[in-house]
């Protein structure tokens, strides 16, 4: 707008001239309340709506689902199993490349800091429901082409297509797991602090999803790093870009950052409690403990 | 009797940009006539700006200007010029969100305690009065059924009944800023410096307020616990002019009290409050615990 416009607009010239806002003076927009008619002879009374006799009227007509006598839809249908175990079944929200790069460019996330699915959290980019079989987020191709940031992501499932992008461009993608609880806890920190319970080990991924995250072409964080850096030039080769070379830059540090197998949180270790309101990390000492968190 | 209602149609009448509506009647004795519009202070003002906004101003708004007044001297001269942000002090007067705000905080608290007994819970009544036929009299099964004298209440109200809800947090919040931009736009509202009164006398008050004709009624706010003794005893017996803290500011009292007096530390804080709604992210977990980037 070349000239400013008047804060409140025409509005506030009007009610310079009406009379003062009062109790008594305020009502509600017409149309926002309708009264409650009585239901009174043809309009809705007599017989109710109800029809004429019959197990209409008497409130006795049978179950949802019959169709008097014959088999019903219900139960002439095979089963097939479908949803069976759908309550079982891991679900990840996907993540496109194209809103990770939104995010970054609003100054939402932080590309100089290693990506958690904490920041992704903070930053309102995905909501994740843990209660709900989410077991995190996974990467989608969808903006691929336009995406340019080197960052060091942690997510627990990529497409190939988004961890050539993210390679292509300089950066680092990890695969990891998280067990529900920890998942939780990962999401929404201050509320788990303010329970005042020990920071848990992160469990070890079950026997069907061992083989993903042991495997390196998903990058995942249980793989030998060797076989990580073979995948990452034959993934270059297969897409067609060159490789750069991560440990001749300045962010090397940052891009090298990964998280222990049983850690949930960079910087704090399990087993040790953190108090909020008085801003103090407290350890355990004893062996046994020791001994159990660093197992 | 619920009766429909009809809302007076206003005609549109923006062709002539400040004219109030044609078929607009008024009674000529709403508004005190001594109590004349006063221009608020133009740009090559002599006096000194006072107070400027710390939160940063959209590109297309320009901060509102007011005079800010002392309570120290019973004339009515303007100390200095004072900016307020637009964004809290010049929202469009959205009269249907004072509405909701002003329902809500009479009706959120309510709890009705009437309670009436129903057939089964009225003492007695469980025997049959008399045999089904032969006694030329209607049938009947108990004596406390609702068409009998002493008999239950079919319908009556059932036990303390709440009438909780809430309005979103942002609606609330946009109640606050329309009552004070619509006190603003009205020209209730005044600035003031500090409230240092030189005695406890409630009368002193009185006639400042009747010099300068603010009204009949005086809402004043302050912030911080610290408050001149002066002004709180002058205050404490009086009906009309009352003080209360910053946190204490709602939409019903605005109404209630004619004139609005507030300092400018309490103009800092409601902006910064008011304020951080709009720019904030949608809560993770409730705001009372503590957030590190919020």
């Amino acid at each position: 707008m070349s000239f400013p416009k008047k804060p409140g607009g025409k509005a506030t010239d009007i009610l310079q001239n009406l009379p003062r806002i009062t109790l008594a003076n305020l009502r509600p927009e017409p149309g926002s309340k309708k009264l409650w008619k009585r239901l009174l002879a043809s309009h809705g009374g007599n017989r109710s709506g109800r029809g004429h006799k019959g197990e209409r009227q008497r409130g006795n007509r049978p179950r949802l689902g019959f169709v008097g006598g014959s088999t019903p839809f219900y139960l002439a249908i095979p089963k097939y199993g479908y949803n069976e175990g759908h309550s079982c079944r891991p679900q990840y929200q996907p993540l496109s490349l194209k809103r990770l790069q939104y995010l970054i460019d609003l100054g939402r996330v932080d590309p100089t800091q290693p990506i958690d699915l904490t920041q992704l959290v903070n930053a309102r980019g995905v909501t994740v429901q843990p209660l709900k079989r989410d077991y995190g987020v996974q990467l989608v191709d969808e903006g691929a082409d336009i995406f340019a940031a080197k960052i060091n992501i942690e997510v627990q499932r990529a497409s190939e297509g988004a961890i050539a992008a993210i390679e292509r461009n300089g950066g680092v993608v990890t695969t990891s797991f998280y067990d529900p609880i920890s998942l939780g806890i990962l999401i929404k920190p201050v509320p788990f602090f303010l329970r005042g319970q020990p920071i848990p080990r992160r469990m070890l991924p079950g026997e069907d999803m061992v083989p993903y995250y042991t495997n390196a072409e998903n990058r995942g964080y249980l793989a030998d790093p060797e076989k990580i850096q073979q995948a990452r030039l034959a993934l270059a080769q297969k897409y067609g870009y060159i490789l750069p070379d991560i440990s001749k830059d300045e962010l090397y540090h940052m891009l090298s950052m990964r998280k222990d197998v049983r850690q949930i949180f960079f910087g704090l270790a399990p087993g040790w409690v953190v108090n909020m309101t008085e801003k103090k990390i407290l350890k355990p000492t004893d062996e046994k403990l020791l001994k159990y968190y660093s197992s | 009797v619920m009766r429909p209602m009809s809302c007076p149609q206003f005609a549109s009448s923006f062709a002539g940009e400040s004219a109030v509506p044609s078929n607009l009647l008024l009674p000529t004795n709403l508004v005190d006539p001594s109590r004349t519009k006063r221009p608020p202070p133009s740009a090559d003002c002599s006096l000194p700006v006072l107070r400027t906004c710390d939160a940063a101003i959209p590109a297309h708004l320009s901060p509102i200007q007011t005079w800010v007044e002392t309570l120290e001297r019973q004339d009515s001269e303007p100390v200095g010029v004072a900016q307020l942000h637009p964004d809290v002090f010049a929202v469009q007067p959205r009269l249907d969100i004072l509405h909701q705000v002003e329902i809500w905080q009479r009706n959120f608290k309510r709890i009705s305690h009437a309670h009436t007994k129903v057939r089964s819970e009225v003492k007695g009544g469980g025997r049959k009065p008399w045999n089904q036929k032969g006694g030329g009299r209607a049938r009947h099964g108990s004596i406390r059924s609702p068409i009998w004298r002493g008999g239950g209440v079919s319908h009556g109200p059932r036990g303390p009944t709440s009438y909780y809800y809430m309005l979103p947090m942002k609606v609330r919040v946009q109640g606050l800023k329309v009552a004070l931009s619509s006190k603003m736009t009205q020209d209730y509202l005044h600035i003031v410096d500090s409230l240092n009164i030189p005695t406890p006398d409630p009368q002193y008050l009185l006639d400042l307020i009747r010099h300068r004709h603010w009204g009949q009624s005086v809402l004043i706010v302050h912030v911080g616990e610290e408050l001149p003794e002066n002004i709180l005893q002058a205050t404490a017996d009086m009906k009309t002019v009352n003080i209360i803290p910053a946190i204490g500011l709602n939409v019903h009292s605005m109404l209630k009290h004619e004139a609005l007096v507030l300092t400018m530390e309490t103009v800092q804080f409601l902006e910064e409050k008011l304020l951080w709604h709009d720019k904030r992210y949608t809560p993770l977990y409730p705001f009372k615990l503590p957030y590190s980037d919020l």
